[in-house]
């Protein structure tokens, strides 16, 4: 193990050029998740959609007779 | 046995290859393509390629190829990595690394699930009707209320999550 480690180190200086991943994978990955969080925070909070939660610990049951 | 039988009887020049037929200089014969011969491949699974990496060799190269088969020892460092990268493109440090290509795809994920969420923005604007008045807050404490006092799905259901004797939803 100790050999390869030095020989990595040799190698080091022949970094091969960067691809698309290194240069843009982090600006891609942030940018996807800030745009999933917003539409979906906006979706599921402000839209005013009926999700058809559970009542079950969440509606206080009032009465119903006439 | 059997194989020096074959070869008597078809005869050796036969079996030449198209490299034989080209050195015997037969004009219309076509030239052996690069993807016919053996390949080098960088895997792991294969750690002695069937050639090297580098097939012509520069005049430097040469003369290097020519100092190797004298003593290693006389080698410098520098000479001993040049031979290595003429024998092989990547070492196996460089074939085995990682690359950042996950963040790129699970980034591309998140945004088109992003573009089927705005999808959905689109259809609440501009296609369902009103929300009925049955989901009001009124109606749906009264609707549970009634529930629960008919004993609705009282083993598992919504009436089992209810205690009757504290009028409360169990913890």
């Amino acid at each position: 193990a100790r050999g390869v480690q030095h020989t990595a180190v040799r190698q080091a200086h022949r970094k091969h050029a960067p691809n698309f991943h290194d240069k843009y994978g982090n600006l891609v990955l942030l940018g996807g998740a800030a745009v999933f969080t917003t539409v979906w925070g906006y979706v599921l909070t402000q839209l005013g959609m009926e999700w058809g939660l559970s009542p079950v610990g969440r509606v206080t049951p009032r009465e119903w007779r006439e | 046995m059997l194989a020096s039988r074959a070869f008597s009887l078809v005869g050796r020049r036969s079996i030449c290859t198209s490299l034989c037929l080209r050195a015997h200089g037969h004009a219309g014969v076509v030239k052996a393509d690069d993807f016919s011969l053996p390949a080098y491949v960088d895997r792991r699974d294969v750690p002695l390629p069937e050639v090297a990496f580098v097939r012509d060799l520069s005049a430097q190269q040469k003369a290097l190829k020519e100092k190797e088969k004298a003593s290693w020892t006389a080698l410098s460092i520098d000479e001993k990595v040049e031979l290595y990268r003429m024998k092989f493109n990547e070492t196996y440090a460089e074939m085995n690394k990682g690359t950042n290509e996950w963040k790129t795809v699970l980034g591309g994920v998140l945004f088109f699930l992003g573009v089927s969420g705005i999808i959905l923005i689109w259809q609440k604007h501009f296609m369902y009707g009103p929300i009925p008045h049955t989901f009001s807050e009124e109606w749906l404490s009264a609707q549970t209320k009634r529930m629960l006092d008919m004993r609705v799905n009282p083993v598992e259901g919504i009436s089992s999550q209810w205690d009757f004797e504290k009028n409360e939803w169990k913890k």
